[in-house]
Parts: C-alpha cells; structure tokens; sequence
C-alpha cells in the first residue's frame, strides 16, 4: 500500500515552498490562495523562518523583495485583485532582479468577480501585467503533487536566474485534495554570490549566462539596489546604449535558459490527429477526454505546458506538425489560444473551446467540442 | 563631541549628485552620516530603504547597502529585510509625497508594528523631481504648479499621525539646525522600535520660487524663524491674498515630541 | 481507465460535509484507492448552499471533479434546489426529512439525529457517512470507522461513531 496523503493544492504549494528553503513569506489575505498564508504562518516559525501579514498585496511583495535582498528564499500568494496590485513590485522585481516566487491561484475576474470560483483569466496579466518590456516565467501545474513540484522548481528558477517566478494555478486545484507522495527533502541550486572582493564588486555585471551574481545585505558588499534604469555599478543611468544593455541581458538570460526553463508534457500525441492544448485543470479533463477518445479508437492526444511563459512555441509546432487540428481549452475567452495560434503557424486549425463564467471546463464538453472533427481522428 | 568626517561613508565616484544648489536635503544626509557614525554603526551592517522623490535619491551616494524602491513603498522592503535579517540597522529616507500620500498606509502599518526601524522623512512641502505639484505637507495658502490659486487643503501633520499610529519614538527636527538634527538621529538610530523624524527642509528651486521665500539661504533662514510658520510668511508677501489667512497659525513642535518603550515586532518566535 | 465512483455531499455551511467529504476520501486511500476532494462554497461560512465532492478509482483519478454524482446526499433546502437535479441516472439519493421534496430516494432524519446525538449540525456529514455506508455497497466500513475516529475530537469520539451508527441502521 502506497504511503500516500490527501493534501489540498495550497498545502502542497506552502510543503512545496518550505522543502525548497523558502524562510519569509508576506502576505495578505484573499480566497482562494488563504490557505498558503495559514500554512506558513502555522509553519515557518518552526523552521526559524518569518511569517508577516502585510496591510495590502502591494506591500507584501515589497517585503518580499526587501527580504530577497537579505538573503532569504522568500515568496508571496494571492488572488486576481492582489495580483493586479502586485504587478508594480513584479516589475521591480525584474528591474532589481530580485529573486521571488509569488503564487496567483486564479479566481473568476475581472475585478472583485467570482471570488470562490476559478478561470484561467490571468494567463496574459502574468506575462504583461507590470508595465515596460520585461520577461516573464510562469509555471502552470495541473495536480496537487505538480503544485508541490512547479513551487519547489520557482524557487530554483528565481534564485538562479535573479527574478521574480510565477506559479499559476486555479481556484479548483487549490482546493482540491488529492493523493500525493511527497519527497521529504529537496536539494535545489541557490543563488551565485559573487568571487571578487567587496572594492572589486560590480553588482550588475553578468557572467556569461546573463545572471549577476547576488551577495546578501550585511555580508560585506555595500552595494545600490535600484529601479531605475541603472549601469553595472548598480548605479541609475541616463545613456541610452547603457540602458539598451541593461533590458536586452534582463531578457537574453531568461532567452539563455529557455530550453531548461520550459517544460511541456505530450499524451499520445505521436499520431494524434487532433491535439488538444490545455493547462492547469482543464488539462486533466482533457486528458480524460484523450482516454475515452482513444477507447473509441480516435486518434487524440494531449499536449500540456508546465511552463505557460516563456511560451513553449517550438514544442508546439514540433508536437502538431502532424495533426490536422489543435483544439485550445482554456477558462478564459481566448487568451493562450493566439499563442498557440502563432506557433502553430497555419500548419493545423486551431480551434478554441473557452468558459469564462466560474466554472471549470470538465471532458464532456472538451469531447462535444471536439465531435465536428472526429470523423478524421477515426482510423 | 569630535568632528567626523563623513567623506568615507559616501560613494563619491557617484558623484556629482542629482539635487539642486541650494537644496537642503544635503544637510540632512550629512546629519545622518554623522549620526551613523556616533551610534558607532557598522558601515557593512546599515541598510538604508528608499521611495521615490529628491529625498530617496540621496541614498544612492550613502556607502552602505542601499535599496531605491518604489513610490512609497520603502517602509514595506524595509519591513521585509529587519525582519529577514534582524542584526542589520535599516533606516528609510522618505519624502512628504512618497511617506504620507501613496506610501501613508505602509508607513501607518510600519509605525503600528513598532518594527525597529528609523525612518526620515524630508518635507519641503512640494513633490520636487516631478516639478512643484502641491503635496499632502503643502500648507493652506502656498501655491505649486497644481494650486495655481493656492493650496485649499489642510496639511498633514505627520508627528499627530505617527505617535497615533504607536510609532515608539517621534521627533521632528529642521535641516536649519544641523546640530540638533545629528544629536536626534543619534537617538532614533539607537532607540529600539520604531523611530520617526519629520525633517523640515526647504526646496528653493519649487516651493522657494512659487512663493517668493528666496533662495537656499533665505529658506534655511525662514525654516529656522518659523515657530509660527503656517500661511505667514506666504500672506506677508501677498501672494495669496484671496484666501482667508488661518487664525493664529499653529507653531510646529520641534525636537523629540514622544518615546516609549514598546514590545518590538520580529515577527519571530523569540524576540 | 480505472471504473470511478463520484459522490456529492450537499447542504450548508456548519453541517460537517466537507469533513464528511475528506473522511471519505481518506478512507479510500487507506483501504489502498485513489481518492480526490473538492468542494465549493459561498461567501458565507455559515449557511448558503455548498458541496464537498469525492471521487474514488482503483488507480488514479484523472479529472477531480463531480458533474453526475452516482451517490447525493443533500442536507438542505437550498441545496435541494441547486444540486436536486445533479443525480447521474441510476444513482443513489439521500435526502435530510427536512429537505425533502416528496423525492425517490432515501428521506431520513440526518440532521435531526445528528444535533440529539452529539448535540450540533456540525455532526450532520457523519450521519449522513453511517446512511451512505449502509446504501453504497462501495465503501468499506472498517476504514471508515477508523478515519472518523481519528478525524474528530477525542472528547467527540464516541458520540461520532454513535451518530454514524445511526446512520448505518437508518438505512437496514
């Protein structure tokens, strides 16, 4: 018999974000991401971690960062109306790069909206929400033990790459309990510190992956922190070239990385005539939809990001050169669907099944959706 | 007391600085380098946070780790790295706009928590780097680039709002008496908790140049007559004489105006 | 694909189904299934209409939640109303005497016996466990007996198991 437990999605996330090292979490209140903040407040003091419950989600991403550069792992969970409110520190995240993790289980918006009810409505504010050019990674887990994994795998990501990483989800796998088998310890790579003594230390001079190396606050290096566009002094800069070079590394380092970055997961799409494109929740009922598909001899597979942004355009292309339609399901009114659309590159239809009224996309609909074209998946 | 000498704590290769001549923020960094230098701080352990305005810039020349943040969210990072790293001194430099308009909540929140903190705030009762709009400290009467007609609203009084908000030690000092402003910057680095200082300071280059109160040196000296300040000075020299002049105009308090001991938040298990 | 049973508890806020859903649940995983929960709710802790879903299969249950339940339990009024018709054809409905609209299913007394037994609603999912054991030939008794008891307070203990035994005789 499995060593197994029913753990909810949020639990997950915070057992994801401790095992990872996290040790300050800020945080306000909002359904349905509460849980988290519960967790760690139960939690963190125990590994001599901090928890605070800040006056609003502008703040509590402020203090995140502030504690980044302290030197801890550090992170923060919300919903849609504190995610908008976040998104001025996302972009000072990037700009600083200050490594964090914040979490956004999604709710039905806009606005005040649903606020017990899930969507996928935020896929574009997590790519563009702040303002300026900027990169973005966004991991997109569709089970309870992928919520643990994708929150252990943010933080490895932001600490490495310097930057603020998202974990997507919805209101149902957040408060879904499912079995789950969870490693009790994870190694993940920290961030670098820097080599060269304090008077030698050039605090936004990149290695050659693109990726300053960051010491803590108090360990010696005294150095500026700024939001401004700045040199590699670290110092606010004017000079358009400087400038240039600065937004131009702050994307070629995600851009160095992407292959590692990105990860997507395929279900019998070899063959597949129709490729369904889902994520987060709607990929499991898509992946129910493939089974009874399959069993009725269909040719439909499955093709499923863990990683929304940077967009995985060339698995996609790669994935349905041989299919002759892509069906996008999202919980949304076509957001990832463009997306899909440009690396798909006329080579298949895409079509689009969207739901954007609270609630979940479930297989019964994904195979209604897909019964014009059934008749070519046939063998 | 000896003399320091504040040149080993400023990054002089970033030099020249950002701030108009005659503006008084300079005497109020100098200050405080004095100060940090007295409470015998280490250079490698002092944090300094800041927002958005003419008063943040001036971290960017202070040789410690020094974090610009956002537009008034400086007591918010500050917050996140004392609590993250308690051994380290955090101060934050704060202007009137950043501090008590879109920044207000966090300082209120910060002040409640009676987290070790000290902030400064600069008011020269003018948003000076967008360029003289009117501001929360503006006083009744003065004109700014968005009162052309004289400011209508009252003005904060940020020492009444920070004791309210149970900040543990509040002070009010002004950029005209340099002394008294290293030997209270002295105490609020010391003092554990929470730890405020209003700075008068002047902005010739907005607020001197709307009203008519002169240059750098005639504003220092109108900061350091102006126990009864408010809408004075500015009716005397009629550049608002449509609107009612106050009566008696309130003197502002200077000096340390309230401390207590207070339990300090860590947010930690053991304090 | 592993065969898969969905069960839907519905009622309000305060009668205990979300422990009744997870207890359940739980109860699967340790009789060696798979097992999910899920639930929605309102913006009012007390009150309003909910539900707490579970979905038991032998290996894994690919989507976590309830459309057509096989088994309903409804506890409520309102819950009636807004889950009543929910029932995959077939499928077993249990219904509180005081929700009951002249329904086909099991009409049974289940929050009444659960506030004179333990003396709260609260304890309403438990009878409604006892009931739902005794009807679905699914679930396994021992394990559920067991989660309960290890799922409520030990001051509660004994009244718990008491209200889920009156459950059970309700239905044989």
């Amino acid at each position: 018999m499995k060593q197994s437990r029913l753990i909810q999605g949020n639990e997950a996330c915070a057992l994801g974000a401790v095992a990872a090292g996290c040790r300050f979490y800020a945080g306000y209140p909002i359904t349905p991401s509460s849980e988290i903040a519960e967790y760690m407040a139960r939690h963190l003091p125990e590994e001599d971690g901090v928890f605070v419950q800040m006056e609003d989600e502008i703040s509590s991403l402020g203090a995140v960062i502030g504690a980044s550069f302290a030197g801890a792992r550090a992170m923060t969970a919300t919903s849609g109306p504190g995610f908008s409110l976040m998104q001025e520190h996302i972009g000072y995240a990037v700009m600083a790069e200050a490594p964090c993790v914040i979490v956004d289980v999604m709710r039905a918006g806009p606005s005040t909206g649903r606020p017990t009810s899930p969507s996928q409505g935020d896929v574009m504010a997590a790519r563009w929400g702040t303002h300026g050019d900027h990169p973005a990674i966004v991991l997109t887990p569709a089970s309870v033990t992928e919520i643990f994994e994708l929150t252990v795998r943010a933080f490895e990501l932001a600490e490495t790459l310097r930057m603020p990483v998202i974990v997507l989800y919805d209101e149902v796998l957040g408060h879904t309990r499912e079995t789950v088998e969870l490693p009790p310890r994870v190694e993940i790579a920290g961030r670098r510190t820097p080599r060269v003594a304090p008077t030698e230390f050039r605090p936004k001079e990149a290695g050659p992956d693109g990726v300053p190396p960051l010491p803590a606050f108090g360990d010696g290096y005294r150095f500026h922190v700024t939001g401004l566009t700045h040199d590699e002094r670290g110092f606010p800069t004017d000079e358009a070239e400087v400038a240039g070079r600065l937004i131009r590394r702050l994307h070629a380092k995600v851009e160095a990385h992407r292959d590692d970055i990105v990860e997507v997961e395929t279900l019998l799409c070899d063959d597949a005539d129709i490729v369904i494109f889902a994520f987060g929740i709607v990929a499991r009922a898509a992946k129910e939809a493939v089974m009874v598909a399959r069993a009725q001899g269909l040719r439909v597979g499955l093709l499923r990001p863990r990683t929304i942004w940077p967009f995985p355009d060339r698995e996609v292309a790669k994935i349905t050169a041989g299919a002759s339609v892509v069906l996008v399901a999202e919980m949304n009114l076509g957001q990832v669907v463009r997306e899909v659309e440009r690396a798909v590159a006329g080579n298949a239809r895409v079509e689009g099944l969207f739901r954007a009224d609270g609630e979940a996309i479930d297989p019964e609909e994904i195979l209604q959706a897909l019964a014009p074209d059934l008749e070519g998946a046939a063998r | 007391m000896t003399i320091v000498d504040i040149r080993p704590h400023l990054r002089e290769w970033a030099m020249p600085h950002v701030l108009c001549a005659g503006c008084a923020h300079g005497i109020v960094g100098r200050a405080f380098l004095v100060a940090t230098d007295r409470a015998g701080i280490d250079p490698d352990r002092m944090v300094v946070v800041a927002g958005i305005g003419c008063s943040s810039r001036l971290v960017g020349y202070l040789d410690f780790c020094t974090l610009h943040a956002t537009h008034g969210r400086a007591p918010a990072f500050a917050t996140g790295v004392k609590l993250a790293r308690p051994e380290l001194t955090v101060a934050v430099f704060s202007g009137d706009g950043d501090g008590l308009a879109i920044g207000g909540n966090h300082l209120i929140h910060a002040a409640r928590r009676n987290i070790d903190l000290t902030v400064v705030l600069f008011n020269n009762e003018i948003y000076g780097m967008t360029g003289g709009q009117v501001a929360p400290t503006t006083q009744r009467g003065a004109i700014a680039s968005t009162t052309p007609r004289g400011n209508t609203e009252p003005a904060f009084d940020s020492v009444a709002l920070m004791i309210g908000a149970g900040a543990s030690f509040v002070a009010r000092a002004s950029a005209s008496e340099p002394f008294t402003l290293e030997r209270i910057f002295t105490e609020a680095l010391t003092h554990r908790g929470f730890a405020f200082v209003e700075v008068l300071s002047d902005c010739p280059t907005y607020f001197g140049r709307y009203n008519r109160l002169g240059d750098g040196p005639e504003m220092l000296a109108w900061l350091t007559r102006q126990d009864s300040r408010v809408a004075e000075p500015l009716a005397a020299k009629r550049v608002v004489d449509h609107l009612p002049i106050p009566e008696a105009p309130p003197g502002l308090d200077l000096g340390v105006l309230h401390r207590e001991e207070r339990p300090v938040f860590t947010g930690r298990r053991s304090g | 694909m592993s065969a898969r049973l969905d069960l839907r508890f519905a009622g309000a806020g305060g009668q205990g189904i979300v422990m009744a859903g997870r207890v359940l649940a739980e109860a699967a995983l340790r009789a060696g299934r798979a097992a999910t929960h899920s639930q929605a709710y309102g913006p009012a802790s007390r009150g309003g209409a909910s539900r707490s879903d579970v979905v038991i299969a032998d290996e894994e249950v690919v989507f976590p939640l309830v459309r057509r339940p096989r088994v309903l339990v409804i506890l409520t009024a309102e819950a009636h109303r807004t889950y009543g018709d929910d029932l995959a054809p077939g499928g077993t409905l249990i219904v509180d005497t005081e929700a009951s609209d002249g329904d086909d299913g099991l009409v049974l007394p289940i929050v009444e016996t659960a506030a004179r037994i333990v003396g709260t609603e609260l304890a309403s999912g438990v009878v409604a466990l006892g009931a739902l054991s005794a009807a679905v030939d699914d679930t396994d008794l021992e394990t559920l007996e067991a989660t309960i008891a290890d799922r409520v307070p030990a001051s509660l203990r004994a009244a718990n198991l008491e209200a889920f035994a009156a459950g059970r005789s309700m239905v044989r």
